[in-house]
């Protein structure tokens, strides 16, 4: 197992947004975790990079405890995150922010060749190189903060909604280009997203996560109805809706 | 003629002077929001480690004796050694806090500071002749004679600028302090060391400290223990009129104080030239008032959506 959170609980400040959650990513694999808004994805994310802390429960990466460890020592630790919102640097040009990348590493000859490469895999990138990061649209900021990821040469990237904010046909492209990543370079990848379609549709497994607990997981071969997945994604059966609560 | 090439020479070398102080301020509070009042202290003390710790009324030189380099070399690493010390010692641990925490905990330590200068010391000014070949005049043309030392602060400033603006251009460093000036955690989740990079900040304004300290002293001729309060309380309203955390901001910032100081004390008539500084904050209102977020606007905030 390259990932296993154990059972983490979190809390933001006294308020539980997380209890006893499990998630395990095998090498090579795309795992999905999906839920409606609130629902803790993005803070079982920011847990794996450091950036929260869980109150219980263990994160083990490679065999190393991580939980703990500062953001820093995680992404040297060779875990690369895309945080929700994507956080491009947008004072810097393109070519600044893809080099912030190649931080952890110190493998120069390497680095070149890594470069070349996510300028070959993003053209788009290249031809804005030294335009701020600032101006690019939002499909060109998700490319750059993918490509920005990739350059740190994670072990396992985890990636935060990338269809936020994106016109359908670019959030296409984005997980095309998602999967061509993991068929040519064997990329591990964890991917939060709300849409359980699309979920479905790209991944090997998959979570539901719903009010900061698991409520489903498995192999997406084994869900293609959808129809589980809606039910643990929504909290209850279709036509069935509460009073108060709006039928999807 | 004459007079407005002196006092353009005159504003230039009071704007260079403020906008390397302001420099040095911005450059902590990009990286940490940090607004260090402790900075002008810093400066004082560079200067107080010239002479031989006593409180006697006569200065005997003690760095300031040595050849001019080592002066220089001395001065400016026992300034970034001091800047260290007091991040290593005293701001990470409030480095989570409101910058409103971190203001007051600088206030606290500017105020140690100075009463640490008092018991060592004593409260007296004391005179100090460093540099003396610098405080004399040189003839530009006929009738413009301008004090070298004037001439001397604008080329360190340039010098300094160029450096800086090579460091954040070029550097791998430079450009991971741009990244976590606009994005800690972001860089942070890229493998930036935090810790690592704010030191470097404070030792890069403590190095901008320490040469401030040599410029300012040899300009005054005199130490005293509160010299760096003024000239701080003027640092701010340069990062502030620039823009808080816009570096160009700071030093724009620092060109227009120094500039507004200078024309102001020049063509203000008899009877108001002592109320000079007021008139300086009446025009920094005046400007605030207009432009709230102050006079360059940092790139980030023009963000296409």
């Amino acid at each position: 197992m390259l990932l296993s959170v154990e059972n983490i609980t979190v809390h933001y400040s006294r308020l539980p947004a997380l209890r006893n959650v499990s998630v395990e990513v095998e090498e090579g694999e795309i795992v999905c975790i999906v839920g409606p808004n609130g629902a803790g994805k993005s803070t079982t994310l920011l847990s794996i990079s450091g950036v929260l802390n869980p109150t219980s429960g263990e994160i083990i990466f490679d065999g190393q405890k991580i939980n703990g460890m500062n953001p820093e020592a995680v992404a040297r630790a060779g875990i690369s995150q895309v945080p929700e919102g994507r956080h491009v640097f947008t004072t810097l040009n393109v070519e600044e922010n893809l080099r912030i990348g190649t931080t952890v590493r110190n493998d120069r000859a390497e680095i070149e060749k890594d470069f070349k490469r996510v300028l070959e895999t993003f053209p788009v990138l290249a031809e804005r190189r030294k335009q701020a990061a600032g101006k690019l649209s939002g499909g060109e900021q998700q490319m750059l903060v993918i490509g920005r990821a990739l350059l740190t040469n994670p072990r396992i990237m985890t990636i935060d909604e990338p269809s936020l904010g994106l016109a359908p046909n670019l959030v296409d492209r984005v997980y095309e280009t998602l999967t061509e990543l993991r068929r040519d370079r064997g990329l591990t990848l964890l991917i939060v997203e709300q849409s359980s379609e699309r979920a479905l549709k790209s991944a090997d497994r998959l979570y539901v996560l719903r009010s900061g607990e698991m409520q489903l997981e498995g192999r997406t071969a084994d869900l293609k109805d959808g129809e589980k997945v809606r039910q643990a994604y929504f909290g209850f059966e279709e036509g069935t809706a509460q009073e108060g609560e709006v039928a999807f | 003629m004459d007079f407005a090439i002196q006092t353009i020479i005159s504003a230039l070398s009071f704007g260079s002077f403020y906008a390397l102080g302001a420099l040095g301020i911005g450059l902590l509070f990009s990286v940490l929001r940090l607004i260090n009042f402790a900075h002008g202290d810093f400066i004082t003390l560079g200067g107080y480690a010239l002479i031989v710790p006593s409180s006697a009324v006569v200065a005997i030189a003690l760095i300031g004796g040595f050849h001019p380099v080592l002066v220089i070399v001395v001065i400016v690493s026992f300034v970034v050694i001091l800047a260290l010390l007091t991040y290593f010692l005293i701001f990470q641990y409030v480095q989570n806090s409101s910058p409103a925490t971190m203001m007051i905990v600088s206030f606290a330590l500017g105020y140690t500071l100075q009463n640490i200068i008092v018991m060592i010391y004593g409260g007296r000014p004391k005179a100090v002749n460093l540099f003396p070949e610098l405080t004399g005049q040189v003839q530009l043309s006929d009738g413009v004679s301008v004090q070298i030392l004037q001439l001397v602060i604008i080329a360190v400033t340039w010098i300094l600028l160029i450096a800086l603006v090579l460091f954040f251009r070029r550097t791998r460093a430079g450009i991971q302090m741009r990244a976590a000036a606009e994005d800690f955690r972001m860089a942070r989740m890229l493998g930036v060391r935090g810790k690592r990079l704010i030191a470097l900040a404070f030792i890069l304004s403590g190095a901008l400290a320490g040469i401030m300290s040599l410029l300012f002293v040899t300009q005054k001729g005199v130490l005293t223990f509160g010299m760096g309060v003024p000239i701080m309380l003027f640092f701010f309203i340069a990062t502030v009129i620039g823009g808080m955390g816009s570096l160009v901001g700071a030093v724009v910032g620092g060109y227009a104080v120094g500039i507004a100081s200078v024309v102001l004390s020049a063509v203000l008539p008899e009877d108001i030239r002592p109320f000079r500084d007021a008139c300086v904050f009446l025009i920094v209102i005046i400007v605030l008032l207009w432009r709230p977020q102050g006079l360059v606007l940092k790139k980030a905030s023009q963000e296409r959506v």
